[in-house]
């Protein structure tokens, strides 16, 4: 008997590993091997329009060798010898943070309208949310420059209304402009965690507050909030990991002050042809963010959260 | 059937590890002697600047061999890396200042004049100029040749800068916002002019020198411009919308304005306006028969291609020929029709050495990095 129990405990085991072989593969193929060829990279050396390939850590060095006079860049001290890197990280981070408040902020209520405002055409609902992604990405933020250009939408508009005789010419070519189109791009990945971890919430919980006298808004605050929370957390972490290393939506519609890290790699891989510096850079981006992330779980105590759901 | 049975057997996790193994391999075995389909012949590839892969450069080509494919670059350095990461490509469009970049990278291939049916009719001086020729071998065909400068809005800017046209415009706070440069170095370089530097100097400048110039003008005119431009279109519709009063530019944007009917001026600034003529070059990188490539080459030199460019972009052409079938009246609104007299005329943009370029590009680009 026992030896059988094993027996298809194994067998499972086994069969949940054989139906996770063809992504496994996918994975290996299409992430891993870049990545490792990515890690090998940034540890050679350009020299002209050679690669040297002797092991060294000196385009690390380059990218965190410290300076007795800092860059200072919106009065915050850089002391690095080369500061682009350290700079436009902390620019990357505060601009995705924006844009994930932002998201959050706007995908939130209308993840709760769907859970339980709507009760018929659920699925018409959802595919209506998706409708803005029919078009590719760069279109959208094309789009975003006819919206907020000089002779775009809301410009047009305020004009005609004559609030305004001259273009507003803030709305683009900054980094506020930037985090606006990223907020956007990103809603509809939010709208639907948030959406799935509302409608699993129990309506007799609901219920038992109000019966217990809570408001509307303190039923909110103590029942329907930390029981989304898991939900909503994920879909920051869709938003925030993504849009750091972004480089289209700067190059469009950022300006000579909108630049992020990704454009920083793009320079380097590119026109600068300091593949490995630029591998580099990549590397301590994806490892600040994986820190940053977990730190945040760490702060929230995600595992303590996760287990009072379940 | 047996097919369905194996995977009902997979999911009921019935399957052995080496069962699993075995029918893995077999199909690993069975798709690598699959007979691999016949490939088509390669497309010919051309690295290009924006804009000059519209189909009527390259006419006669696209009749006989079809469409090439187009990977457009910015700027001839980001074309240089693409080419050094293992990128495919036959064809190239560097300038006289940039080609030797690919000579020296050794991914340029000397270019047979002799299977090129149009090469008799090149100006005979752009034949030999530096670029075309280097080292004795051909490695560039001289294709299309024209102005830099800056082209500004005369209803929208001063009186004082008409009078006085100047480089300056990049770098004075009162057009903050309201100009466009290049993204190119020449933001830095065109600064250290306006320090009294002379171009060939400017050009040249390293080290402490560079340093300061990239803090002193590259800041500004990066700061200054309300973005820094890659590609003609975005410049053309910033000028006509008023969203812009100048920018760096070259003939065909004046040319598609006036012809809109946009009142838009080709400035001669006081520091001297710049020339350059550029070409195709051989890359030893590309899949495609060789004979395309000269094909392609070929097309560009035509007589036809000429009168196309300079009907439609008010830009010179290699080959003598053009300007006998242009439009006159295009040819006489030009305003030049002899490339030697032209390129002295104004100030010819130089090669610099391997060092000082990847210097300047690393200045650049930290500059861009380090805006507010």
């Amino acid at each position: 008997m026992a030896s059988m129990m094993r027996h298809t405990e194994k067998s499972t085991w086994m069969s949940g590993y054989a139906l996770l072989t063809p992504a496994f593969l996918v994975m290996a193929v299409m992430m891993v091997a870049p990545l490792l060829a990515l890690l090998a990279l940034s540890f050679w050396t350009q020299s002209g329009f050679e690669i040297d390939r002797t092991p060294t850590l000196a385009n690390y060095w380059t990218i965190i060798e410290p300076s007795d006079e800092p860059f200072f860049w919106m009065g915050i001290p850089f002391p690095f010898k080369y500061p682009p890197p350290a700079v436009l990280m902390l620019k990357s981070i505060v601009v995705s943070l924006v844009a994930t408040v932002l998201v959050i902020l706007l995908a939130y209520p209308m993840a709760y309208f769907l859970a339980f405002r709507v009760k018929r055409n659920k699925t018409l609902w959802l595919v209506l949310l998706t409708i803005p992604f029919w078009t590719s990405y760069l279109l959208r933020v094309f789009s975003w420059k006819i919206v907020l250009g000089y002779n775009g939408a809301i410009n047009s508009a305020l004009k005609t209304l004559g609030l305004i005789d001259q273009p507003l010419e803030f709305l683009l070519y900054n980094p506020a402009a930037v985090a606006i189109t990223l907020a956007h791009a990103w809603i509809a990945f939010t709208v639907l965690p948030i959406y799935v971890s509302l409608e699993k919430i129990d309506p007799s919980l609901l219920e038992a507050a109000t019966d217990l006298g809570d408001t509307k808004w303190r039923r909110f605050l103590r029942v329907t909030l930390p029981l989304s929370a898991p939900g909503t957390i994920g879909a920051a972490m869709l938003v925030f990991i993504p849009t750091v290393g972004d480089y289209v939506t700067p190059m469009l519609v950022g300006g000579p002050g909108g630049t992020m890290i990704g454009n920083l790699i793009q320079e380097l891989f590119l026109r600068q042809n300091n593949a490995p510096l630029g591998a580099a850079v990549a590397i301590i981006m994806m490892f600040i963010i994986g820190a940053l992330v977990a730190f945040f779980f760490w702060v929230i105590g995600f595992r303590k959260l996760r287990s009072r759901v379940s | 059937m047996q097919r369905l049975k194996f995977i009902d057997r997979m999911s009921q996790g019935k399957l052995s590890r080496r069962d699993m193994l075995t029918k893995a391999s077999a199909f690993g075995v069975g798709m690598l002697t699959l007979p691999s389909l016949p490939k088509a012949a390669d497309v010919l590839t051309c690295l290009e600047w924006a804009g000059y892969d519209d189909p009527s450069y390259f006419k006669s080509f696209s009749d006989r061999n079809g469409t090439p494919n187009f990977s457009i670059f910015t700027g001839e350095e980001d074309a240089l890396a693409k080419v050094l990461a293992g990128f495919s490509a036959d064809v190239m469009h560097p300038c006289n200042y940039s080609v030797n970049r690919f000579v020296n990278a050794k991914v340029a291939a000397e270019i047979d004049v002799t299977k090129l049916s149009n090469w008799k009719d090149v100006f005979p001086a752009l034949q030999t100029a530096d670029g075309v020729v280097m080292d004795g071998k051909v490695v560039m065909a001289p294709t299309d040749w024209g102005n830099a400068s800056i082209a500004y809005r005369p209803d929208l800017v001063d009186e004082d800068f008409k009078k006085n046209e100047s480089w300056g415009i990049f770098y004075d706070d009162k057009y903050a916002g309201k100009v466009a440069m290049l993204d190119s170095e020449l933001c830095i370089t065109f600064g250290l002019m306006l320090d009294g530097m002379s171009y060939k100097e400017a050009a040249w400048a390293t080290g402490d020198k560079l340093k300061a110039a990239a803090d002193k003008w590259g800041r500004k005119c990066t700061a200054n411009s309300r973005f820094l431009w890659t590609d003609p279109t975005e410049v053309n519709q910033a000028l006509a919308s008023g969203e812009i009063v100048a920018a760096y530019a070259w003939n065909d944007t004046v040319k598609n304005l006036t012809d809109q009917g946009i009142p838009v001026a080709y400035a001669r600034p006081k520091e001297g306006f710049f020339t350059w003529y550029c070409g195709l070059t051989l890359l030893n990188s590309g899949k495609a028969d060789k004979a395309l490539a000269y094909d392609f080459i070929d097309a560009w030199l035509s007589p036809e291609t000429g009168k196309t460019l300079i009907e439609g972009s008010g830009l010179g052409h290699s080959n003598t020929k053009s300007f006998e079938l242009a439009d006159k009246q295009a040819v006489a609104k030009m305003g030049f029709t002899d490339p030697i007299q032209h390129m002295k005329d104004g100030t010819l943009f130089i090669q610099v050495s391997d060092q000082v370029q990847t210097e300047y590009n690393k200045v650049w680009g930290d500059t861009k990095a380090l805006m507010q």
